[in-house]
Formats: structure tokens, C-alpha cells, sequence
């Protein structure tokens, strides 16, 4: 259901074209893993949905234009989702004449008075992005502004102006090229936005992973979203990191479950095995890393409140008999007495009627 | 000491000891129906453990709510053959035992064995013994501790999921099950605490005494075994000595098929295997509905909380409205009212937009939902008495089995074609409605017929005045049960009942 949906957004995106920054749904396929097509768009969506009730909100969402001629058409690259506040940018790739495709991310200026605005744009391949810094309709009118464009401390030449906005053209190749960019607007005060390059984050566990010794112990790592070349896994050794392969066979077992999720299985747990153990992705542009901790214990740890609310459970069930053995002993020993003395009154008086109400009341 | 008292079965104390069974009866109920939804916390970990899908491991669960409802005859038949205590003490053993060699589990298929079918077993070795209890030790007050008693699914239900989560980040899967199993030990405890129901003895007593000593300790204590006897059917010794046992009322010792001629029984079985088509479904999907229209993970979750929180004030509230002198006559009509408001409520559900919405029909649905489970079995017990009760409830359980079952996946498939969760609603909804409306119009033609009998019964009674004797008394009666004739005992034991408030025995 939701590639169908995604599926006529898809259309009616092609079909208008995009003018000036509708904010509108992450939606299409990536280039290179339209297997998980499905999966990722309801993830980006649902993560999309679960931060921010409306795609865009404020002045510091990126939206996204068009450039270039009329005979430019779009076609819908990937959608990337970034975390931090603010969630999914859309990137479009337009062919411009020359045939480069370049994907453009767009930072509104100002933001919010006294902040930069901060973008996070996750790349899992290599690819041409352009980094455009734009004044918002308010400030347009700023005249003789002063802009800079930085790698860290480098400053990069080459920025192309339009009317109110100011971009870079990069190629990002390797992780070398990954990293901070910003773009600073000086005039009287000086406004300005940072764009952060990362490859794209895995998933490990926050919780620690509970077993038990003679047990196998089970981790698992996903992306969610790129699909990464290779996995691999690795043990912390004191300070070291010793890597996980298929050489201990009968110890550590390596599953690919499928393309976004690997599985380290490891058999027979003993004390040592327990400590932090790192997945790691390997993209196009660089490593991604995540973390999944092992608590290896004994069977004596649970043993214990097993036994002791066992126990618990005995001593109430008979502390619950014996009450009530008492307390009907109690009742029989009243009764009797109560009876008795009935059984006296009744003698005294009536000693004579006695055999008759017998023979009478013999029955019941 | 007035003999008539002990021409009737034992009569209900409605207090006393009564309240420590309806406790008894809370633990036991509540371990019944909050512990399928409880252990879902662990299944993600068990799924990546033994590498299964999803469905697979949700499949555990469905295994345990049909076990613990399609057992139910089995159930029945053992309660009547040895009384509820021993009963629910063995299902308690069973559960614990069950979870224990969970916790030592190999494959999945052993966990649906182990979980599935022998905790199932033993949780609904618990859930009919103690509505049975109920039956027994209340008459007056018996919408009140039913809604008590049923209270106790709602509060387990919040204390277990707090509780899996902790045990689970603690002791990981295996440790959780293992202390699972000392927990639900506690069921055998709930168990010790359902006294044998052995009343009227004072009567008994004050005949002996004229009769003299040695008699009367030889009276005193074979009637006191007799009544104490789990058995609560004096009728069974009356068939006995009167040497009608031909086959069919031999099985019917057991379980009781004579009520397949009980129109109230017919009229409340088929209304309620309609009912539970939908009555579950919007629980299951509810939070994934949220999710869906955007709302986030730890909201969704707060919907259901206050589901359960109004859920556990409303099944109490419930009881004590339902016990009140308007209504308890009419019963059967506030029950179709709620089943009819339950589905109202998800028909109007697709129209909630946002979360505000949302919130007004969890609360709602909690209301209704609390309505329809506080009276779900103290409306049996008002067609069938408490008598037949015993099998009646393992006859409705297996049948509402099968709908339970199919009602989420139906709904599920609902969803998956269509695309959209208003059609689910929409089936829940309808599905309920119509079976309020069957049961309204049903339950007025029963109590009509039921008025009808009524007079012509006592037009018969009016012309040979006799003295009746206490046995003649029983006989009678116990004769017209037994031959599954007028469905006249609940009401004339209800009218009784409430005579002798009024003449303050």
C-alpha cells in the first residue's frame, strides 16, 4: 500500500515539475536499491511523520527549485533521510545541457535569529551535490553582502550567484570529500548555515543483549534506508578490536539475513564473550559504525528470585490451608459447645418427649 | 433457624469469605487474559534468536488465547467432577511448569508446546474455576464481584508489561520466562483461597439437636461431608437415589449438553460468537492505526494505557450499576445496550482525526469495552443459574474460540486489501451492533416467555397447597432443573433471593 501511494506521488511529481518549494512528501525510489524500495519508503515516511507532523514547518526547511532552462525535466533521485531536527530533504536530479546531474540542497537564511542553520544530508554512493545558500523573501533586499564558502577552514572559490542565492558544486568521490561546509552572509550582521556530509548511520542496540552461559548469543545490525557493500564484525579486546571472520567457524557464525541486516551468532558462551562487539557497514564513501553490547550470565542470576518467589508462593498456599484448618476447628469446637448446651437445656426440660421427637425427627 | 433454607442449594454468603475468593478470582482472571498480550514483549528477541518471522512468533500467542478458550469444556467437566479448588491448583502448577520448560526451549516449535499449549492449558484450568467460584459464593452482590473479578485483566495487564520489560532487560528471554513460571505459581495460591463452598449446615444442625447427641454428631458430620463436598450439585445424589441414569444424563453429569435446549443459553451463545467476531480487533490494530495516521511510537502506546485505565475503572463501576435494583431484572438488556454502544464506537472511530480524537474514543472503547467483559459472564449466570453455569461456560468458551480467533486476522486482512483502517472499523462496528441488536430483541422475547411461564407455574403451584417439606421441596425443584424444563430456577432463585433480603435472613 504505501508503493502505491509513494507510486502516484512519484507521477505527480514528474508530471508537475517542481516550482517554487512546495513542501511535499519524500517519496521514489533510489537508484540503487529499489529492492527495499517499499520498506524504506514507509520507514522515511513513518520517520518523517513521527517528527514533524508537517513536512515543513519553519523558514529553515529546505525546499527545493529547479534551475536551468525549460527543456530541463526532473527526475526524482533517492530520498535521504538525515537526523537531527530537521528530517527529510529531498534531492532531485535535473540534467542540465551539459548532461551532469548535480543534486541540489537548498538552506533557506535567516534561520531562526541566532542559530545557524544546521542541514545533515547522508550519502551512501558517490555523487555531485550542489550546496546553495539562499535569502529569504524578508531579507531580500540586503544589499552588498559578503559571502564565504568553507570547507572547515578552507575557503572554496567558485561560487555561483543568482539573484538571491549563493552555491558550490562538489563532487564527493570518497570520505575525504565528506564533512562540515558552510556558507556565511555578511553584511551588517552576519548570518549563515552549515551543511554536514555523512555516510549514512547503522543501527545497533542501546540495551545490552542478555544470555546465557552454554547459550547462543544472537546480534543482529541494520541500515535502514542504503544498502551498505560489505559487513563486518568486530570484538573489543581491552583496546584492541580483533576482526570477526569466518576462520572460527565453530565459535562466531556471520549471517546476511538479507541486504540491510547481518547477524553475528555466537555459540557456546562462556564469561569471556561478554563485552561490546561493533558492527560495521561498508559504503561507497567511508565505514559506518554501530555498537551492540553482550551480557553473558550464569544460570545462577535468575535462579534465585525464581526460587525465592517459588517459596513465596508455598508459604502462602500453606499459611492459607492452615488457617483454614483453625479456623473451621474453631467453628466445630463452637458449635459443639453451643450444642451441648442445647442438648442439656433440651434434657432438662423435656426428658420424657425426647424419644418421641426422635422417632419423629429420625429422618432428614 | 428457619428450615426452608435448606430446601434450596447452599445459599450464596454474597460476603464474607465471598470477597477473598473475588480477590482470589482477580489474580486468577487477570493471569487468564493479561498474560497472552503480556509476553508480546519478548517476541522480537525470541524472532531474531531463532531467525523466524514475525507471524510465526505471533502465532504463540494465538496458540495460548485458543487454548486457554477452547479447553474450556475439559475445563468444566473437571471442575464438576472435583470442584474448583483442586482445578485451579493444578492449572497453576501447569502454568508454571510450562514457562519453566519454556525457559529451556530449543526451536520454536517447542516454545508453541511449551507457552503455547501447556501455560494455555493451565490459564484456562484458572479462568473457569474462578467465574465458576463467583456463581457460588454470590447471588445479591454477583454483578459487583463479577465486575471486580474481571477488573483483575486490565490491572495485570499494566503491572505485567511494566514488569516483562524490566525482567526482560535484566534477565534477557530465558531468565524472564523462568521467573514468569514462580509468578504465575501465585495462580495456585488464588486457588487455596476458593473454599469449597459448604453453607447450610446451621439448618441441618438444628434438627439433629432434637434428635439427640450420638445422632446428631453422626448427622453432623455426614452432612457436613456432604455439603462440603466440592460437588455443589445435591441434585446429582437426589438422581442417584431416585435411579434415573440413563446415558445422557450420565454425560451430562459432566457436561451439561442439556442446555443446547436452553433457549437463554442459545440466545447468549449465538449473540456472543457474533460479538467476538469484533471485539478484539480494534485492540490489536489500534496502535498500529495510530502510527499510521502519524502519530508517534510512545503516544500510540499512551492510547492503550488509557484504554486499560478507564477499561479498570469502568468493570467495577459496571458491577455495582448493574447491580442496582433498576437494572439487575434487565440484565440482559444493559448488556446488548454496551455491546450495541461498543460497536457505535468503532463505527464512528474512522471520523476521529488526530490525536485529540484518537484519546476521546480510546477512553470510549475503554468504557465500552469494560462493560461488555464485566457482564460477559454474569449474564450466563443470569439465564442458566448457577447450577449449570459450570458447564454452560466451558460450552460458550469453545465456541467463541474459533471467532476470537479469526476476528484480528480477518480485520488484518481487511486492512492489507483495502488499504485503509476505516474498513476494519467498519466491520468491527457493524458486526457488534447488529449482535447488540440480536440480543436486545432476543432477550425481550426470552423474558416474555420467561413472564409467561412464570404464571402459568405459579397458577399450577396455587392449587395443590400441600406442606412441602424440605426434601419435597428439592425434589421438585431439582426435577425440574434435571429435565432442563422451565428456565425458571435463575429467576425464581433471583426473586428468592431477594425475598429473603426483604425478610432479612
Amino acid at each position: 500500500m504505501p508503493a502505491a501511494c509513494s507510486g502516484q506521488r512519484l507521477l505527480l511529481l514528474l508530471c508537475l515539475g517542481l516550482s517554487a518549494g512546495s513542501p511535499a512528501d519524500p517519496a521514489a525510489t533510489t537508484k540503487g536499491a529499489l529492492q527495499s524500495q517499499a520498506s524504506s519508503l514507509t520507514k522515511v515516511q513513518a520517520g518523517l511523520h513521527e517528527s514533524s507532523p508537517e513536512p515543513i514547518t519553519t523558514a529553515q526547511a529546505v525546499s527545493w527549485q529547479t534551475q536551468g532552462s525549460p527543456s530541463d525535466h526532473l527526475t526524482l533521485g533517492h530520498t535521504i533521510s538525515a537526523p537531527g531536527p530537521e528530517l527529510a530533504t529531498q534531492e532531485f536530479k535535473e540534467a542540465t545541457k551539459d548532461n551532469i546531474t548535480f543534486t541540489k540542497y537548498e538552506a533557506l537564511l535567516p534561520g531562526v535569529s541566532g542559530t545557524s542553520v544546521e542541514k545533515y544530508i547522508t550519502l551512501d554512493s558517490a555523487a555531485r551535490i550542489e550546496l546553495s545558500c539562499r535569502l529569504d523573501n524578508k531579507n531580500s533586499h540586503l544589499q552588498s553582502l559578503q559571502v564565504i564558502w568553507k570547507k572547515g577552514n578552507e575557503t572554496i572559490g567558485h561560487i555561483n550567484k543568482t539573484e538571491n542565492s549563493w552555491s558550490i558544486k562538489l563532487r564527493i568521490l570518497d570520505s575525504s570529500n565528506l564533512g562540515s561546509y558552510s556558507c556565511s552572509l555578511k553584511s551588517k550582521e552576519e548570518i549563515g548555515a552549515a551543511f554536514h556530509l555523512q555516510v549514512p548511520k547503522i543501527e545497533g542496540r542501546e540495551k545490552p543483549i542478555v544470555s546465557y552461559g552454554g547459550d547462543t548469543g544472537v546480534m543482529t545490525c541494520e541500515s535502514s534506508d542504503y544498502i551498505p557493500i560489505a559487513w563486518s564484525w568486530y570484538m573489543t579486546n581491552g583496546s584492541e578490536q580483533i576482526a570477526l571472520n569466518d576462520s572460527l567457524r565453530d565459535k562466531y557464525v556471520i549471517n546476511i539475513i538479507s541486504a540491510n541486516v547481518t547477524q553475528l551468532k555466537i555459540l557456546n558462551l562462556t564469561e569471556e564473550d561478554d563485552g561490546e562487539y561493533w558492527c560495521e557497514a561498508a559504503f561507497e564513501l567511508g565505514e559506518s559504525r554501530a555498537s551492540v553490547r553482550l551480557k553473558v550470565l550464569s544460570f545462577m542470576v535468575p535462579l534465585k528470585p525464581f526460587l525465592a518467589i517459588v517459596s513465596e508462593a508455598v508459604i502462602l498456599v500453606t499459611i492459607i490451608f492452615l488457617y483454614e484448618i483453625y479456623s473451621k476447628k474453631k467453628e466445630k469446637h463452637a458449635e459443639d459447645e453451643k450444642e451441648f448446651d442445647q442438648v442439656e437445656q433440651l434434657k432438662s426440660e423435656d426428658s420424657n418427649g425426647l424419644e418421641n421427637s426422635s422417632a419423629r425427627h429420625r429422618r432428614i | 433457624p428457619s428450615p426452608s433454607n435448606a430446601g434450596r442449594a447452599p445459599s450464596p454468603p454474597d460476603g464474607g469469605w465471598g470477597w477473598v475468593v473475588v480477590f482470589g478470582a482477580f489474580i486468577s482472571i487477570g493471569f487468564a487474559y493479561a498474560f497472552p498480550k503480556g509476553i508480546a514483549i519478548f517476541f522480537k528477541e525470541i524472532q531474531d534468536f531463532f531467525g523466524t518471522s514475525y507471524s510465526e512468533i505471533a502465532w504463540v500467542s494465538s496458540i495460548m488465547l485458543a487454548t486457554t478458550y477452547g479447553a474450556g469444556p475439559i475445563s468444566s467437566i473437571l471442575v464438576n467432577r472435583y470442584g474448583s479448588r483442586p482445578v485451579v491448583i493444578f492449572g497453576g502448577l501447569l502454568c508454571g511448569v510450562g514457562m519453566v520448560s519454556a525457559a529451556f526451549c530449543t526451536s520454536i516449535l517447542q516454545l508453541y508446546i511449551c507457552v503455547g499449549f501447556i501455560t494455555g492449558f493451565g490459564l484456562s484450568l484458572n479462568l473457569q474455576p474462578s467465574v465458576i467460584m463467583i456463581g457460588k459464593y454470590f447471588l445479591k452482590r454477583r454483578p459487583i464481584a463479577n465486575g471486580l473479578a474481571m477488573a483483575g485483566s486490565p490491572v495485570m495487564l499494566c503491572t505485567l508489561a511494566p514488569l516483562n520489560q524490566f525482567l526482560f532487560d535484566n534477565f534477557g528471554w530465558r531468565g524472564s520466562f523462568l521467573i514468569l513460571g514462580a509468578i504465575l505459581l501465585h495462580c495456585c495460591v488464588a486457588g487455596a483461597l476458593f473454599r469449597p463452598i459448604g453453607a447450610a449446615k446451621a439448618p441441618v444442625k438444628t434438627q439433629a439437636i432434637e434428635e439427640g447427641k450420638e445422632t446428631l454428631k453422626e448427622e453432623v458430620t455426614k452432612d457436613a461431608m456432604e455439603m462440603s463436598n466440592p460437588r455443589n450439585i445435591p441434585m446429582e445424589t437426589k438422581m442417584e437415589e431416585e435411579g434415573e441414569k440413563d446415558c445422557c444424563e450420565k454425560i451430562n453429569q459432566y457436561l451439561d449438553f442439556s442446555l443446547f435446549k436452553h433457549r437463554g443459553f442459545l440466545i447468549y451463545l449465538i449473540g456472543n460468537v457474533l460479538m467476538f467476531l469484533g471485539f478484539f480487533a480494534p485492540i490489536v490494530f489500534l496502535a498500529p492505526y495510530a502510527k499510521h495516521i502519524g502519530i508517534d511510537e510512545y503516544s500510540a502506546a499512551l492510547l492503550l494505557s488509557i484504554l486499560a485505565i478507564v477499561d479498570m475503572i469502568a468493570r467495577p463501576a459496571t458491577g455495582i450499576i448493574a447491580n442496582s435494583k433498576w437494572v439487575r431484572p434487565r440484565i440482559q438488556y444493559f448488556f446488548s445496550f454496551s455491546i450495541a454502544f461498543n460497536g457505535a464506537c468503532h463505527l464512528l472511530c474512522p471520523l476521529a482525526s488526530g490525536y485529540t480524537g484518537l484519546v476521546v474514543y480510546s477512553i470510549f472503547f475503554g468504557l465500552a469495552f469494560g462493560m461488555v467483559c464485566a457482564m460477559l459472564f454474569e449474564t450466563l449466570m443470569d439465564l442458566v443459574g448457577a447450577a449449570r453455569f459450570t458447564s454452560a461456560v466451558g460450552l460458550v468458551t469453545i465456541a467463541e474460540c474459533c471467532t476470537i480467533l479469526l476476528g484480528p486476522p480477518i480485520g488484518g486482512t481487511l486492512i492489507d486489501t483495502f488499504g485503509d483502517y476505516k474498513y476494519m472499523f467498519i466491520k468491527c462496528g457493524a458486526v457488534m451492533v447488529l449482535a447488540g441488536t440480536f440480543l436486545f430483541i432476543m432477550n425481550y422475547y426470552n423474558y416474555r416467555m420467561l413472564a409467561k411461564e412464570e404464571k402459568e407455574r405459579k397458577a399450577k403451584e396455587e392449587d395443590p397447597k400441600s406442606v412441602r417439606t424440605d426434601n419435597e421441596d428439592r425434589n421438585n425443584w431439582n426435577k425440574e432443573a434435571t429435565q432442563g424444563g422451565p428456565e425458571l430456577e435463575p429467576l425464581r432463585e433471583e426473586q428468592e433471593g431477594l425475598k429473603k433480603e426483604v425478610n432479612g435472613t
